[in-house]
């Protein structure tokens, strides 16, 4: 990966203490370099994607006290409509098999449950990430030169 | 035919005609060959008609070439014409004999070319000057014409490949065919693969499209064939170096992991070493600890001379020993570069009288003069790292004492300058010593090295010293110098810098005045050695003190609950439960401020933060220092404002349990008070709006939002450090609530969920002050 390059990382979840958690475990990586944007909605995640992050992550449950807030998969649907080649990792509290589906119908990279191993899992993700990415450009350079 | 009718001919003919004679004399001209010439016929009559060309010397040879052949054709030439002007023209002409009356002749066209012709011939050029093959095919698929490209390319002749079958000429002449029945088929074909059959097997693409007449009937079709050979060699070429790369990439890889490995290996040896040192000054410690101990204790009880002076031999030996390995501790410090530099408020006056003082003994046995010069410029209180500062001038002020025999030992501060935030101080100590040779004036601040190898023979010490007090003023930024003169003296002198500042210096521990006042303190000695248990006992109790012994940090702890004690002196290394977790223990849970002292064979700096992180409040060295230990104690008592009585007062009130426990959060910030007190924030504003919704949510019986209530409050359970007890019972209330209905229990656990997170709302604002508090004290 290049190691210039600032990972631009977006964290959406409207508990903001453990969106505070997460951010703070991503600032302290000594490895990766991140450019961090959080946000307590879905709709000021929307709000700021022209800021073109590099990978999403996004709280599952987004609508469960303000009732008309955007949920985590319209929010997912809404960032794949703007650029479907941005990585979204959904994560819940929830470690239910329905919901890990719908996240990946709806075209999520990946479903984290919030757990005290969420961190260690997100963290290992986003190299992944980066790496299939990688993969896939090169695939795509070989099969423009067949 | 009528000679009449062929010279009317001949006249009217739009081409310039001339007839010429077999010497190349003109014999006739036309009206058009007068007009292009610019002369009358008359003037022409006679003259060499070659004479008229840009080029005569290839016109006569045309001519000659004429009358030997008979014919010739559309040969290219330049003429002359009127007014000077040059015109490209094609020359043909045709022999003729006398059977028409004239004798022997021949009749010259000259036929100029116009731009449209010259637009043809130089796209025929550019066609026959490509390098890919052109050929035009008519519909059955023969060549009808071809570029030069084509003719080198097939290595077949032009006459030879006309009117060919176009298909013959490549390895699969069935796919050929398709390639001229698609050009007619569908108008055009493109890049289609085909390999030609000449020496090389040249792979080539075919790009095709048919022509047609004016009146839009196919006449044939052009096909050109691109040799792509090169092509593919640069691909296959570019390929091989995409995995040369892919394969160097691997090599660099490797290469890193290697390197990274090495430094896993030198940081692992740097540990090693660290730790090797931090055992090693731990095990001699230790011994020493008694050794040095017992022998205070002993010198203090009736003893003959004899007996005193063994016994104070024994001691001056153990002191230095203790020396050497404190100085080798701090080398190794510094070579990890583990020391670290405190910066607190200190009065330099006080920290220089305090120096000359321990010296003030030894200066007046070896009759020597101590002189000081103090600089007033310098302000009183400055900020830096005191003890350090004492290392320096103690190791420096030892040198002068210990290589002086007669004369004068100066001492002086002078301020060199000072802006807004800092001062630069110059500090010197020259002494009328021995000296120092030239040649050796270099080598001195290196580790073990002394002027002469005979000097420690002479004068004793270790050869540290000096290599010390460079790394301590190096390492805070500052310089050292040194002027010698040999059998005069010498002058060390270093400059240091020291920030400013309003605030009044700490209490200096070498300045407070000894209370002779205060007795029966109680304390409690956690230490599992016997000796040294023994050992503190008959310190403590010659001070008058009372007090108690634990043999480990759990038996502490328990004692401590039964019973008020002043202050705690904690050995670090113990069974069961060792210093750190008691002292954690007693600061996170029993809340307790009761002043704590490490007793620590182990003084790299490492243990020392770590004594500090846990909330101990001092630490004192073994082999301990009688009066140290002293000062130390009765600094802290009263220094401390809660007496054994309030303590235990403070610890009744603390039986309450918590329900928050700071340590998963003092973990994931890495201790940072700032992230802890946002994190404690945000949990403080999140909290009490969810605690409202959960109640209203199942008073209103919306067991939806009552789902969602819980389930955004049970993330900040784990990270406050609330009881998995609790998690578990805001899971079944979610579990309740999925259910959609009233249950039972479910009305006393929505009310539990509540208190306790009420309770973690008062003590996590308790905590959040205590941060505050103490990030302030540091600051100031």
């Amino acid at each position: 990966m290049n190691s210039n390059h600032k990972i631009t990382l977006f964290l959406v979840d409207d508990d903001a203490v453990y969106l505070k958690m997460l951010e703070n475990d991503f600032i302290q990586q000594p490895d990766l370099d991140f450019n961090i944007e959080t946000f307590s909605t879905g709709e000021l995640c929307i709000e700021s994607i022209s800021h073109n992050p590099d990978v999403i992550i996004l709280d599952y449950q987004l609508d469960g006290i303000e009732k008309n807030a955007m949920n985590g998969i319209e929010t997912l649907n809404k960032i794949k409509n703007y650029n479907p080649e941005i990585p979204v990792i959904m994560l819940s509290a929830q470690d239910k098999i329905e919901v890990a589906v719908n996240c990946m119908h709806h075209k999520a990279f990946d479903y984290v449950v919030k757990s005290e191993t969420a961190f260690l899992r997100l963290r290992k993700i986003i190299p992944a990430i980066f790496h299939y990415k990688k993969l896939e450009k090169e695939l795509r350079w070989y099969m423009d030169r067949m | 035919m009528n000679t009449n009718f062929s010279n009317i001919l001949i006249e009217t003919h739009p081409d310039p005609l001339a007839i010429i004679t077999p010497e190349g004399n003109i014999q006739e001209v036309n009206h058009a060959m007068t007009n292009i010439l610019g002369l009358t016929t008359e003037k022409l009559t006679g003259t060499l008609f070659a004479g008229y060309f840009t080029d005569p010397f290839k016109a006569r040879e045309l001519i000659r070439q004429l009358f030997r052949q008979e014919t010739v054709k559309s040969s290219s030439l330049i003429i002359r014409q009127a007014r000077g002007t040059m015109a490209d023209v094609l020359l043909s002409g045709y022999a003729f004999n006398e059977d028409n009356g004239k004798g022997k002749g021949a009749i010259i066209f000259i036929h100029a070319i116009t731009s449209q012709k010259l637009a043809l011939m130089y796209a025929r050029s550019l066609i026959e000057a490509s390098l890919d093959p052109l050929f035009t095919i008519n519909t059955e698929g023969k060549i009808t014409d071809m570029n030069e490209a084509s003719i080198n390319i097939t290595d077949v002749s032009r006459d030879k490949l006309i009117g060919t079958d176009f298909s013959e000429y490549f390895t699969e002449p069935q796919k050929a065919k398709d390639v001229y029945k698609d050009v007619f088929d569908y108008g055009f074909v493109t890049d289609y693969p085909l390999t030609i059959r000449d020496g090389k097997l040249t792979e080539v693409l075919f790009n095709g499209s048919v022509y047609k007449d004016d009146s839009g009937i196919v006449m044939g079709a052009v096909v050109v064939a691109r040799d792509i050979s090169a092509q593919k060699r640069i691909e296959s070429e570019l390929t091989e170096a995409k995995i040369f790369a892919e394969l160097s990439t691997g090599i660099a890889e490797d290469a890193k992991t290697k390197a990274e490995h090495a430094t896993i290996t030198a940081e692992n040896a740097v540990r090693a070493k660290q730790q090797f040192l931090s055992n090693m000054s731990h095990e001699i410690r230790t011994p020493m600890n008694a050794i040095i101990g017992f022998t205070k204790v002993l010198l203090k009880s009736d003893l003959s001379p004899k007996q005193k002076e063994y016994l104070t031999a024994i001691k001056m030996s153990g002191d230095a020993l203790i020396v050497l390995i404190n100085d080798i501790l701090d080398l190794a410090k510094v070579d990890a570069g583990k020391m670290v530099f405190e910066q607190t408020p200190f009065k330099i006056t006080l920290s220089i009288s305090a120096m000359l003082h321990i010296f003030e003994s030894k200066i007046l046995e070896k009759n020597l003069k101590l002189e000081r010069e103090y600089d007033n410029n310098i302000p009183e209180v400055l900020i830096g790292d005191p003890l350090r500062l004492h290392q320096i001038i103690l190791n420096l002020l030892s040198n002068a004492v210990k290589f002086t025999t007669k004369g004068t030992i100066l001492v002086s501060t002078r301020l060199l300058r000072e802006d807004k935030d800092e001062v630069f101080v110059e500090f010197a100590v020259k002494d009328t010593g021995i000296g120092i040779a030239p040649n050796k004036l270099e080598k001195i601040f290196e580790n073990f090295q002394q002027a002469t190898s005979g000097t420690s023979r002479l004068f004793g010490g270790t050869g540290l010293g000096l290599a010390i007090v460079k790394q301590l003023v190096e390492h805070q930024g500052g310089s050292i110098s040194v002027v010698s003169k040999q059998n005069e003296g010498s002058t060390f002198s270093f400059v240091l810098s020291f920030l400013k500042t309003n605030v009044a210096a700490e209490n200096e521990t070498d300045t407070v005045i000894l209370d002779s006042e205060i007795k029966d303190l109680r304390i409690l000695v956690a230490e599992d050695i016997a000796l040294n248990q023994l050992l503190m006992i008959t310190m403590l109790e010659d001070f008058g003190f009372m007090c108690d012994i634990a043999a480990n940090g759990k038996i502490a702890i328990e004692m401590i609950q039964r019973k008020p004690y002043d202050l705690i002196l904690m050995d670090l290394q113990m069974p069961e439960m060792n210093g750190f977790e008691a002292t954690e223990y007693i600061r996170n849970r029993m809340k307790l401020h009761i002043p704590i002292v490490a007793l620590t064979a182990d003084v790299t700096t490492v243990d020392l933060a770590k004594c500090k992180s846990v909330g101990m409040n001092d630490y004192i060295a073994k082999p301990v220092d009688e009066k140290l230990l002293y000062r130390k104690i009765v600094n802290l008592v009263q220094g401390s404002d809660t007496t054994a009585e309030t303590q235990a007062l403070e610890l009744k009130n603390k039986q309450k349990a918590r329900c928050t426990d700071m340590n998963y959060l003092i973990q994931r910030t890495k201790s940072n008070p700032k992230l802890m007190m946002e994190m404690i924030l945000l949990y403080l504003e999140q909290t009490p709006p969810l605690i409202n919704t959960m109640k209203k949510s199942l008073y209103d019986k919306d067991w939806n939002l009552l789902y969602s209530a819980v389930h955004k409050m049970i993330p900040s359970f784990s990270i406050m450090g609330i009881s998995v007890d609790f998690e578990n019972m805001a899971r079944k209330v979610q579990d309740f609530a999925s259910t959609q209905q009233q249950a039972d229990g479910i009305n006393d656990m929505v009310n539990k969920l509540e208190n306790i997170c009420n309770q973690a709302c008062s003590e996590l604002k308790e905590e959040f002050n205590n941060i505050k508090s103490k990030t302030n004290e540091l600051k100031s």
